[in-house]
């Protein structure tokens, strides 16, 4: 028996997510189709939706309905920090603390030399167009800490100092609470690296 | 009665797979590999080049994730037969600075080049102890290129000649001596020849220099920066360097 063209082309569209290989993308594939028929739909309705109605923020890059977001947009928050985070995701996380009332912009990736990803393929030209409106004083570079990331920081910092911005970078090593005896090596060495006088 | 007792097929027993323990190595590089894994590409000092998936290391409180770190001295252990070897453990070692700044884009270019040069599964163990030693060296490097191309040209000339490519420095390409004083070229895949117009020209104090790896002196830094894009232009191909392109963009700011 050959699968239906129909059927065969929903499991292709499926492997385009990531970690889903032909498996598990014809076990979705079926699921939708014998158990889930409402979800189904559903679900081609909200990517759909998603496709037309969201776009970039003009100011802040970041997935928004309107062409500015809500935290650009808002009056009460200081134009004059802008923080740079790889993803939306991130963005998120630093909302959730309350400890940030500047503003963002979202690079939608990082800097990886080992894979080809070079400045052309994040919005980095944008970033450099948004740092230097003459509001902006302080960018805080808030990439990850691993490899790539820094490596995206060393490349903004030098960038953004030649044009005569303030940058620094959020601090790291231990965790609040945490205890010397159960945090692992690696960040308490870079922790002694990277202390600060009192 | 049962002329012979039914042998059970034999099963695969641990002890067929091979494993390795305590291996000193280096992750130049890992990709994300299903939804919780990391596909680990392994610069280890007694088997080379390895494949190791990391299996688990995504998810929210892996033990493994602090330790996974590239530029920083690892123990692993690994078994597996095939291509991919799947990761046992692996302990940090600790004693490196992790680079940051423009030493961190150089140990990506040390990187790039071993992902492109080095075969699987070949061992180069005095090229690990130099890789070793470059990534300890951009450690304690200052952030500008004064410190931090020594280390390079250093490092890309063991590099060639473990591969077995490294150019003939101490004659010319058809055995005749250097005559002092002589400038000279380097015709890649031949060696080196009476200086020739429109081709870099290396002087014999500076060949001799970069042969001993004495990258002291201004001079010698520059023409041996010239003389190893010689080298390794045929081992590379067209295929640009992306990290080189990157350290180019950020010198011209």
């Amino acid at each position: 028996m050959t699968v239906p063209s129909s059927l065969q082309q929903l499991i292709q569209a499926l492997k385009v997510l990531p970690g889903v290989g032909p498996k598990s993308a014809s076990r979705m594939a079926y699921h939708l189709l014998q158990r889930d028929q409402a979800g189904a739909a559903n679900l081609a309705h909200a990517i759909e939706y998603a496709m037309a109605t969201l776009s970039h923020c003009r100011h802040c890059n970041t997935f928004t309905e309107a062409e500015v977001c809500d935290i650009c947009a808002d009056d009460e928050r200081s134009r004059r920090q802008l923080c740079v985070v790889e993803m939306p995701t991130d963005l998120l996380m630093i909302e959730q603390t309350l400890a940030y009332q500047g503003l963002y912009f979202v690079l939608m990736g990082r800097l990886s030399p080992l894979d080809g990803i070079g400045t052309k393929d994040i919005a980095f030209e944008r970033l450099l167009e948004r740092a230097s409106d003459g509001e902006v004083e302080e960018v805080i570079l808030a990439t990850n800490f691993t490899v790539e990331g820094e490596a995206t920081a060393h490349y903004l910092a030098e960038t953004l100092r030649a044009r005569g911005l303030k940058v620094s970078r959020i601090a790291r090593g231990l965790p609040v609470g945490g205890e010397l005896e159960h945090v692992d090596p690696s960040t308490l060495a870079q922790a002694l690296v990277e202390r600060r006088g009192l | 009665m049962a002329d012979k007792a039914v042998r059970k097929p034999r099963r695969k027993a641990a002890a067929d797979v091979p494993r390795v323990d305590a291996q000193p190595a280096f992750i130049l590089h890992q990709y994300a590999y299903r939804e919780t894994s990391r596909l680990l590409d392994v610069f280890s000092r007694d088997l080379g080049r390895v494949m190791i998936v990391a299996r688990g290391v995504q998810r929210p409180g892996s033990q493994l994730r602090g330790s996974l770190l590239a530029f920083q001295p690892l123990l692993l252990a690994w078994f597996g037969a095939g291509e991919v070897k799947t990761l046992h453990a692996a302990e940090w070692q600790g004693g490196l600075p992790q680079l940051t700044g423009l030493p961190l884009l150089c140990g990506f270019y040390l990187n790039e080049l071993l992902m492109k040069l080095l075969p699987r599964e070949d061992a180069y163990p005095a090229l690990f102890g130099a890789y070793f030693a470059a990534i300890r060296q951009l450690g304690c490097s200052a952030n500008e290129r004064a410190a931090v191309e020594p280390v390079l040209r250093s490092f890309e000339l063991t590099l060639l000649r473990a591969l077995g490519y490294a150019p003939t420095l101490d004659r010319q390409a058809g055995g005749a001596p250097l005559q002092p004083g002589q400038r000279y070229s380097y015709d890649a895949g031949f060696g080196l020849v009476p200086a020739r117009d429109g081709l870099p020209q290396f002087e014999v104090a500076v060949l001799q220099a970069i042969s001993a790896s004495c990258f002291d002196d201004d001079r010698v830094l520059g023409q041996a920066k010239l003389l190893m894009r010689l080298a390794f232009a045929p081992l590379l191909g067209d295929a640009p360097l992306h990290t080189r392109q990157l350290l180019i963009d950020l010198q011209t700011l």
